[in-house]
């Protein structure tokens, strides 16, 4: 079993993915990208949207979910800057998703529960 | 918990997955000073605070619960190992001084004089990852 790495940490934000492990790494722990490949994905408790970008390359549509604003503003700006078209991040809490029954393929809470 | 589970059921997908993970406060974390060679060695164990454990129960019970209920099945779990980078031991510290996760002290496994030979080298925390696929039903 491998060890993955994140970022050194001199200071440390309060939102921050430096200190979790690289979405990449993650998702093939969880079995790999066939697990979202072209499927509706949500990730509740998106934070800064580190795990929904990890995904969006693959899915089909990704949608974060953060109660926290600032985070929420973070993860949009890095969308806009990454040019992922099939994500949107929204303000919003676990126990009440604005979303249809059965929308969704995947759900991940990652470090959420 | 329990609530944000039947949520995610709700807005899953007959079949759909849901995958939960978490740091695993069922091990230490290590604290490692990286070698002149550049691998990292064990320098001391750091513990889960109290409160966290605690949290971390309420969570497996929530999860217990879905499962019970039938609203999921676990298709697989497993455990994975991340490693946190600090460019020395004062911000490794300072970390664990400023987070609730973990308890504030290392349990050295080595003795004062290498840590003190090693403060200014690079140190990593070393945490493990827990995961489970859970699959709607």
């Amino acid at each position: 079993m491998g060890t993955s790495t994140s970022a050194v940490g001199r200071l440390l934000p309060a939102i921050s993915s430096l200190l979790r492990p690289p979405p990449e790494g993650e998702l093939r722990e969880y079995g790999g990208v066939s697990l979202v490949r072209r499927k509706r994905v949500i990730d509740v408790g998106c934070g800064d949207g580190r795990m929904a970008l990890g995904c969006a390359p693959y899915a089909s549509e990704v949608v974060g979910v953060d109660p926290d604003p600032s985070a929420i503003r973070l993860a949009r700006a890095k969308a806009r800057g990454l040019g992922a078209a099939n994500v949107q991040f929204k303000v919003g809490v676990a126990q009440e998703l604005p979303f249809p029954d059965g929308y969704f393929d995947v759900a991940i809470l990652s470090w959420t529960l | 918990m329990v609530d944000a589970l039947k949520e995610a059921r709700r807005i899953l997908r007959s079949h759909g997955i849901l995958i939960d993970a978490r740091p695993d406060s069922r091990v230490f974390a290590y604290a490692e000073h990286k070698t002149s060679s550049g691998t990292y060695g064990q320098a001391g164990v750091i513990a889960t605070s109290r409160e966290e454990l605690v949290n971390d129960r309420s969570s497996d019970d929530a999860v217990a619960t879905a499962v019970r209920e039938g609203w999921f099945r676990s298709r697989r779990a497993g455990r994975f190992w991340h490693r946190v980078l600090f460019e020395d031991r004062t911000t490794l510290q300072r970390y664990l001084d400023d987070h609730a996760r973990f308890v504030h002290r290392v349990r050295w496994m080595v003795d004062p004089a290498a840590r003190r030979r090693w403060d200014g080298d690079p140190w990593a925390i070393r945490r493990a990852v827990r995961h489970e696929q859970l699959e709607r039903l």
